[in-house]
């Protein structure tokens, strides 16, 4: 089964480890003193988001059949044997048109600092255990990466959809 | 089974990856196109122009694609006619192809005013790589330029060549302000300003009479309906594109806006689909029968069609035909739906340099724009596309924080 970063939204405690350890981990320093004395300004490809009373991270989600991918013009935007939905690392490069910034349902995809090109959640950051660097700094198991299975998925949103109920009143 | 392809960018390259992907090995797959050499990525053209991209960047696929799929490519050979009955499809050098089913990828070629000196050596239209090498070619070799039309592809092509050092760019608009059919009063006036300070000119509410050539047949010039004469020595017009849709019209199939096709991308004509800008759609928010003329939705097409042809009945939702997004200089514009409706509301968020339109059809956001930065613009989309209630959130996306729309996306589509 092809692995994913699932979200248990129940468990966010809204500390934003994730963030920084994604932001850390595409830097070119690689950690967070030398991305800092370096000058750069590492992004986070992985986005926690406030609904109400409840935190909830959102990263990519790698879609089956990516409207990201269909909307390149550049032919870079690919998937990997593994199913990583990704920009980098093929043979053609990003043009920074954000054609795919504007079909990504969920707001995953983001320019980098000087505007160059779109940066998204490549799975680069996996260390040698394979494991994602957000899932690893996550301190409450709110993000596991894992094969997907139906049953748990659905307990996984629900403390979503009700926190989106409160804030929206419409779901 | 035999496929047969014609047409070798968006749709017939998305069409090409499905039917491998979804079909395995076994099918023959021949892709016919009428321009020489490997696919591209049409949309890069001004790229190519400005000196910003090369020939070998803006390839859409690596040189051994075809070959690494098994697929037959037929280049440099445009296919003539289509005999639905004996399912053959006949190519301009006599050739005949027989196939099981047909994907027709034909594209869309730009309209030529009809005016005087329309043919003067000097006067091109955009949209072939042959195009962009005859403008590159003469472009050092001129000081002016004017470009006909305020559109997308016009505004691209002026960019293109103003950052190629031409001194002197001209765009000529019928309107009364460019992007007119992209864009509100606001977002047009951000982009011009942006373009103007790179030092393109505008002349609004104006149309060209005729193309003055010189002594040579070369074209000196352009001469407006209210008489003013621009000197030129290069004239690109950008006044749109109509649909190739003459193989299945001959042959007997109907056309429209582009081939009439169903929701699973097949012609009238048996055994015969088609997919991408030379198709017709019915658009998702406004249920008009338009053009599909957009790089996003070949591909999705040429995605679907393929699909269908290997008999997987993958029904293709209706899409969103106003799907933009383009950048000149420092302003990101993306515009999405419908650009006018029943409730209205904008705002110029200083902060983040940032300007956006709302546009609501009861609960239902039925279009945006965005224009500054865009990031979180698909957040948007996703609302326009799926139709669900939206008002409420109507402030959030206002003030460009979507983050809980973003995570009731996820609770949609997920
Ligand atoms: C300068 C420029 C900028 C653009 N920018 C954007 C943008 O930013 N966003 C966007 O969404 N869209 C953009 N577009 C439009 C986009 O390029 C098209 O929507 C897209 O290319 C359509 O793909 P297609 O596969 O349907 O057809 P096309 O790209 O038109 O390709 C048609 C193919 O069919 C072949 N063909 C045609 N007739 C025959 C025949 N009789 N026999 C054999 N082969 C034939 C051609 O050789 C070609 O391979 C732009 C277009 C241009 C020109
Ligand atoms: S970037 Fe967005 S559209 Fe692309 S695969 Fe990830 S979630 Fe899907
Ligand atoms: S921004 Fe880059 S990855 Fe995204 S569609 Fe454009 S070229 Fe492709």
């Amino acid at each position: 089964m092809q692995k994913e970063v699932l979200i248990n939204f129940d468990r966010c405690l809204g500390c934003r480890s994730c963030q920084l350890a994604c932001a850390v981990a595409h830097s070119t320093a690689g950690n967070l003193f030398g991305a800092i004395l370096n000058g750069e300004k590492p992004r986070t490809r992985i986005f926690v988001h406030q609904v109400g009373g409840q935190k909830a991270p959102l990263n990519c989600r790698h879609c089956e059949d990516a409207p990201c991918i269909d909307a390149c013009i550049a032919g870079a935007m690919h998937r990997q044997e593994d199913g990583t939905v990704t920009n980098v690392g093929g043979e053609q490069q990003c043009t920074a048109c954000w054609m795919c910034v504007m079909v990504c349902p969920y707001g995953v995809i983001r320019s980098d600092a000087a505007g160059t090109m779109a940066l998204k959640c490549d799975r680069e950051c996996r260390d040698e255990a394979g494991v994602p660097a957000c899932v690893r700094a996550c301190p409450t198991g709110a993000l596991v990466y894992a094969g997907v299975d139906e049953y748990s998925g659905r307990r996984r949103v629900d403390v979503l959809a009700r926190a989106l109920q409160q804030v929206s009143g419409n779901f | 089974m035999r496929f047969v392809i014609a047409g070798n960018s968006a749709a017939g390259v998305a069409a090409v990856e499905t039917l491998r992907r979804l079909g395995g090995r076994q099918n023959h797959i021949t892709v016919v196109t009428d321009e020489p050499g490997e696919t591209y990525s049409r949309c890069m053209l001004p790229d190519l122009l400005a000196g910003k991209k090369t020939e070998y960047s803006i390839r859409l696929r690596p040189p051994d694609f075809y070959r690494k799929l098994g697929v037959e490519l037929l280049g440099g050979v445009a296919a003539v006619a289509l005999q639905p009955g004996e399912k053959k499809l006949l190519l301009q050098d006599g050739r005949e192809l027989a196939y099981d089913r047909l994907l027709v990828a034909t594209g869309a070629r730009p309209v030529l005013p009809e005016v005087p000196g329309a043919e003067a050596r000097g006067v091109f239209t955009l949209r072939t790589l042959t195009d962009a090498r005859l403008i590159a070619s003469l472009a050092p070799r001129v000081s002016r330029a004017v470009i006909a039309g305020g559109g997308l592809v016009g505004l691209k092509t002026a960019y293109a060549l103003k950052t190629a050092g031409l001194d002197g760019v001209t765009v000529v608009v019928t309107s009364p302000r460019l992007l007119i059919r992209q864009l509100d009063e606001e977002a047009a006036a951000l982009v011009e300003r942006e373009l103007r300070s790179a030092g393109i000119n505008f002349i609004y509410n104006a149309r060209i009479k005729a193309f003055v050539t010189g002594s040579g047949g070369d074209l000196a010039g352009v001469e407006l309906e209210d008489g003013r004469e621009l000197p030129a020595g290069l004239a690109v017009v950008a006044k749109g594109v109509r649909p190739n849709d003459t193989l299945v019209g001959e042959a007997g199939g109907e056309t429209g806006k582009g081939i009439v096709v169903d929701r699973y991308l097949r012609t009238t004509l048996e055994n015969v689909y088609a997919a991408g800008d030379c198709i017709q759609v019915t658009d998702r928010v406004t249920a008009q029968k338009v053009s599909s003329a957009l790089w996003t939705l070949a591909f999705e097409q040429g995605r679907y069609a393929a699909a269908n042809m290997l008999g997987l009945a993958r029904p293709y939702p209706a899409p969103l035909t106003r799907l933009n997004s383009a950048r000149f200089g420092t302003v990101d514009v993306i515009s999405v739906g419908r650009l006018e409706g029943p409730e209205v509301m904008a705002r110029y968020d200083p902060l983040r340099f940032t300007y956006r339109r709302l546009v609501f059809d009861g609960e239902r956001l039925a279009g945006f724009i965005l224009a500054g930065k865009v990031d979180g613009a698909g957040v948007y989309t996703a609302l326009v596309k799926s139709g669900r209630p939206a008002w409420t959130y109507r402030r959030q996306l206002l003030e460009g924080r979507a983050g809980s729309v973003a995570l009731s996306n996820f609770l949609t589509f997920h």
